[in-house]
């Protein structure tokens, strides 16, 4: 039997950076196929490959044969491949019907009126995946499990021979889940070829054929579920060689609260990022959440911070932060460092550490940098260049000293390890078990990387779908909540 | 003899469109908006000037500190009271705020120049200059006026480079144009630093418009023309960038004077136009912008 | 239906409309005649924004071609009025094709602003070549439409009513979704396999040749062409504001606010001079607080 899709030393390029490298996958007709990698390693990149979205620099795309690799998205549309984004993406102003018979109408300036079988082809798709009963409504009166469904019902419209999933389960309920998992496993009876993309084994495992890991832009192993998640690599890069866990010199009081969050609950639109969430934070603790990527680590820290609006209560060192603007908030001492970073690219390394000593007397904001400098000596070299000169490390220490330099009382990092190599891994554990050992700075790490979150914690929590799941002492992590992690 | 005029006059119109040009640029590489109301802000503060030092009797000081106390003031309301509310608005989808702001900075400024044009008629006037009289360079009659706009002009734009590379808050203002929510995680506070990039603008807008009512003379008339140029030279240079906007500056002040002393005032406006559509094809980020 | 209720109220309010020269004056006909132009050039210029999202900053551009070619072709060649139209109608075409064809390569401000550019140079190169265009003051045209103001405002409401079926008829077609598909999200758009530059492409061109041939019928109105009544930014600027105050994406609702703009202009005309600063005033605060339009908030009235 051909395969429906195959792809071959596909290689993409951004700048310098080498996002997807000499990948290879095939997919038969009525197969399923999961590729996972953890946030970064390029598996939505080589979906947007297949697609025509982006442009490969090398390598060959095949549908059902066909040489598609370098033309426009529309094109390789037609010859057969539909894409269900992650993030819904209707028209709004456009009911549920119109929407699915949008992807049913042909490519052409002349055909005024849909003809008679696209409506009814539409119907037909729309109790497909359940979503009948709300066929006049429009997309923003609708509940994010049916968003997903009109998703998946625009991109099986035009019956495609392959059908690309980003994240099928992201932000759904078990039931939910279940739900489209069947609807999913019909496109298998149905003999289309469907590429599952995901964060990990678990979400894919019970519906793919096969699965295929990649990490940094790279294949790692391919076979059942069960071969991957015993695969030596999959398991360094998930869950690190062995889990381990320092020590503190002098134990925290944790009766000494900093922060308290209780049932802070997060929207967005109908999407429920934040699900009645609790925690505590004691003065001078290291606590780490960790859980996947859409989790809602992120979305928590932000709520914290009031960088996006939120239900429930954050108290912090006694006193709510109700009302308080983010600008505020960072001023009275709550400092994250996100994900993206955030540093201003086009100025000087030691600009960039000035802005966040900027609410410092002189006096203090000079002792704060010569400290910072130590700490971080390849800052010290860099200080004239142009931040978004430096590496991806170099810039997540630089994200850590600016915020340093602000004297934060607590401290939040979002996914520090994101795209960085081991090596970088290192140094960024050597300085942060330095705050932890020398200082009495309060953390709040928010990681997927549980190698690297669990040295430094005092305390774990685990996030999953927008709440925590697993509270406990880092020693406890990896027998009682470990497992969820590959 | 007419090379050193054109060389001369260029050199001040340049350096006048070169101060006009610098706060639209700034104020659309700090907040990202372009403010269609620039015109009527520069010819406020002439007309303000005037209307002070003549029916006031306040003299050519006090005119011309009233007009750009004038020039500062709209500038803020048209941040709060125009831009602000669209921004912030809840109704109107992220996508078209930038069609609602340029459609309600552009409303606004002809507001503003329907009021001039109705309190004081659209007749054009001339700023009673700072320091008046005639000096000869190298045979070429100069008006001190003019020497004084070119000098005037490159002191506050030196200022402003100053201000911006040279101080704690230039670098604050430096960063918001580059990443305003890495402000925010430092604990500034953005309305803030927007309301006083607005009233920087307007100072320098204001001195604008005032060295122009001087130089030239405006009329309410010339709000459309004194955006449209503004708008072109921030293109050309690049939009967001401020050394591109200086050049620009030059080059359509050179343009313009060559075109209007070889081949007359009447196309004086076509090349810098053809030059614009090329650039934009060629180059659409201009000449220094950033991608 | 509501489909069925609005299209009642729509033809009731145009049968009103037609009986009109039965009961007003000559000058309140004349001035509607001249509203009904101005909305077919902003029920064009939505098409473009509201359904293909580009934002085209000079519709005067294609207004302009499209009157000067009648104008220059009725003058020196004396052709009959309906071919100065039609041509003029696919001059506006021909020059929409090239403005766009590279523009729409640019993203975001800068379509904006070349097709601002456009108008500039437009307008300069009449001014330029003042010997053959009339230049600022204009050129007479030997023919007009009709001399009587009535035959004048039907042939006008005639125009406006089957360009708005068309166009209204097309934003609601099968290839109206399409675009608004290319407009709101063209990732996907082209993901579901839709060419999305060839859609936007021929959005340009219909907008082109309603902007074209009513910027031909209105000279022929008026007996005359200058750069103030069809080139000027100022009249790309009230086809903007109108389109937005009437009510983006509706087709119908930039219409209304076209001849909204019209004709508070004209009852605000015993203020004087401070009748612009009114209009601009009651558009500002508009965009402001209303900022779906006058059909936006009737349609979001209804649905709540």
């Amino acid at each position: 039997m051909t395969n429906l899709l195959e792809v071959s030393n596909l290689t993409k390029r951004f700048g310098g950076l080498v996002a997807v490298k000499d990948m290879h996958l095939s997919i038969a007709g009525g197969e399923i196929l999961g590729l996972i990698g953890p946030n970064g390693s390029g598996k939505s990149t080589v979906m947007k490959l297949i697609m025509g979205i982006e442009r490969p620099n090398a390598g060959s795309v095949k549908i059902d044969g066909e040489e598609v690799a370098g033309l426009p998205s529309h094109q390789i549309a037609r010859k057969g491949v539909g894409i269900v984004f992650q993030h819904s993406r209707p028209l709004h102003r456009q009911t549920v019907l119109e929407n699915i018979k949008l992807a049913l109408l042909p490519d052409s300036l002349l055909q005024l009126f849909a003809a008679a079988h696209i409506e009814e082809r539409a119907h037909e798709i729309a109790r497909r995946v359940h979503l009948h009963h709300v066929i006049n409504r429009l997309p923003g009166t609708l509940p994010f499990a049916d968003l997903r469904r009109l998703e998946l019902a625009r991109a099986i419209a035009r019956n495609p021979k392959v059908v690309l999933v980003d994240e099928p389960f992201a932000g759904l309920t078990a039931p939910e889940v279940a739900d489209f998992s069947n609807l999913i496993a019909s496109f298998r009876k149905d003999g289309h070829a469907v590429l599952l993309v995901d964060h990990n084994v678990r979400g894919v495992a019970n519906l793919s054929d096969r699965v295929l890991a990649m990490y940094l832009g790279e294949f790692i192993t391919e076979g059942s579920a069960d071969h991957v998640m015993r695969n030596e690599t999959v398991r360094r890069v998930y869950l690190g060689g062995a889990l381990q866990h320092h020590d503190r010199a002098t134990p925290v009081n944790t009766a000494d609260e900093l922060l308290r969050v209780e049932n802070l609950s997060v929207f967005y639109g109908k999407a429920q990022a934040l699900d009645d969430v609790s925690l505590t934070v004691a003065k001078g603790e290291f606590v780490s959440v960790v859980g996947l990527n859409g989790a809602g680590k992120t979305t928590l820290f932000n709520a914290i911070s009031a960088l996006v609006p939120s239900t429930g209560v954050v108290a912090f060192d006694g006193g709510g932060l109700d009302g308080r603007s983010a600008g505020q908030i960072a001023r009275a001492g709550i400092v994250q460092c996100p994900e993206s970073r955030e540093l201003f690219g086009d100025m000087s390394v030691r600009e960039n550490l000035d802005l966040g000593g900027h609410h410092l007397p002189d006096e203090e904001a000079k002792k704060q940098l010569d400290w910072l400098l130590d700490l971080f000596p390849i800052l010290k070299s860099r200080a004239g260049q142009a931040a978004r000169t430096l590496s991806g490390g170099e810039q997540q220490m630089l994200t850590i000293a600016r915020a340093l330099m602000m004297k934060p009382r607590l401290l939040i990092l979002d996914e520090p390890t994101l795209g960085l190599a081991p090596v970088i891994l290192e140094q960024l554990s050597k300085a942060l078990e330095v705050l932890r050992q020398t200082t009495d700075i309060t953390v709040l790490l928010g990681e997927q990387n549980v190698t690297f979150a669990l040295p430094h914690a005092d305390r774990v929590y685990v996030l999953e779908h927008g709440r925590f799941i697993w509270e406990g002492p880092p020693e406890r992590f990896a027998t009682e909540a470990g497992a969820q992690f590959l | 003899m007419k090379l050193l005029q054109i060389l001369i006059d260029g050199f001040a119109i340049s350096s006048l469109y070169g101060l006009g040009a610098i706060g639209f640029t700034l104020i659309f590489g700090v907040s990202g908006v372009l403010n269609l109301s620039h015109g009527s802000i520069m010819v406020t503060a002439a007309i303000a000037a005037w209307v002070i030092a003549g029916d006031l009797g306040l003299g050519p000081y006090g005119g011309a500190a009233g007009g750009v106390a004038m020039a500062v003031a709209l500038s803020l309301l048209t941040y709060m009271l125009v831009v602000r509310p669209i921004q912030t608005s809840s109704r109107i989808a992220r996508e078209e705020k930038e069609i609602f702001v340029l459609t309600g900075t552009l409303l606004w400024g002809i507001m503003i120049q329907e009021a001039i044009a109705y309190l004081f008629t659209s007749n054009p006037k001339t700023v009673r200059p700072l320091i008046p009289g005639v000096i000869e360079i190298l045979g070429v009659r100069t008006p001190m006026q003019e020497i004084l706009t070119a000098v005037i002009s490159w002191v506050v734009i030196g200022l402003l480079w100053l201000l911006v590379n040279r101080t704690k808050a230039g670098k604050v203002l430096l960063a918001a144009s580059i990443n305003p929510r890495g402000l925010t995680l430092l604990g500034f506070e953005l309305p803030q630093i927007y309301f006083w990039v607005w009233a920087l603008y307007g100072l320098l807008a204001g001195i604008a418009g005032l060295l122009l009512g001087a130089f030239l003379g405006v009329s309410s008339d010339n709000v459309g023309q004194l955006t449209a140029s503004a708008f072109s030279i921030v293109v050309l240079g690049g939009l967001g960038s401020v050394t591109g906007s200086l050049i620009g500056a030059y080059v359509v002040g050179y343009l313009e004077t060559i075109t209007a002393y070889s081949g007359g005032p009447s196309i004086r406006t076509i090349p810098v136009l053809l030059l614009l559509v090329l650039v934009v094809y060629i180059r659409p980020q201009g000449l220094l912008g950033r991608r | 239906m509501t489909n069925r209720k609005s299209f009642a109220a729509i033809a009731a309010v145009l049968f009103a409309l037609a009986l009109l020269p039965f009961g007003v004056s000559g000058y309140v006909l004349g001035l509607l005649t001249l509203g009904f132009y101005t909305a077919v050039f902003a029920m064009s210029w939505d098409l473009l924004f509201g359904f293909a999202g580009e934002v085209n900053f000079g519709p005067s551009f294609l207004i302009g071609i499209g009157a000067y070619t009648a104008a220059l072709l009725n003058h020196y060649e004396h052709w009959p009025i309906w071919a100065c139209v039609v041509t003029g109608g696919a001059a506006s075409i021909v020059a929409g094709l090239v403005l766009a064809v590279p523009a729409l390569r640019l993203s975001g401000p800068y379509f904006g602003l070349v097709t601002l550019v456009a108008v500039l140079m437009l307008q300069n190169i009449i001014v330029l070549f003042a010997g053959i265009t009339g230049g600022e003051i204009g050129l007479d045209l030997p023919d007009v439409l009709s001399i009587d103001d009535s035959n004048n405002y039907w042939i006008a409401l005639t125009f406006m009513g089957i360009s708005g079926a068309i166009l209204f008829g097309l934003s609601r077609s099968a290839v109206g979704l399409i675009l608004q598909a290319s407009g709101q999200d063209a990732m996907q758009a082209a993901a579901l396999g839709f060419n999305v530059t060839k859609h936007k492409l021929a959005a340009f061109c219909i907008s082109a040749l309603f902007s074209g041939l009513s910027g031909a019928m209105l000279i022929f109105y008026e007996g005359t062409v200058s750069v103030g009544t069809v080139v000027d930014i100022a009249v790309g600027v009230q086809v903007i504001i109108a389109a937005v105050l009437g009510g983006r994406r509706t087709i119908l609702g930039a219409a209304l606010g076209a001849i909204f703009l019209i004709g508070a202009g004209e009852l605000l005309r015993p203020l004087g001079e401070a009748s612009t600063f009114v209009v601009s005033a009651i558009a500002l605060v508009t965009i402001l607080f209303v900022p779906g339009g006058f059909l936006g908030a009737l349609l979001h009235g209804e649905k709540r």
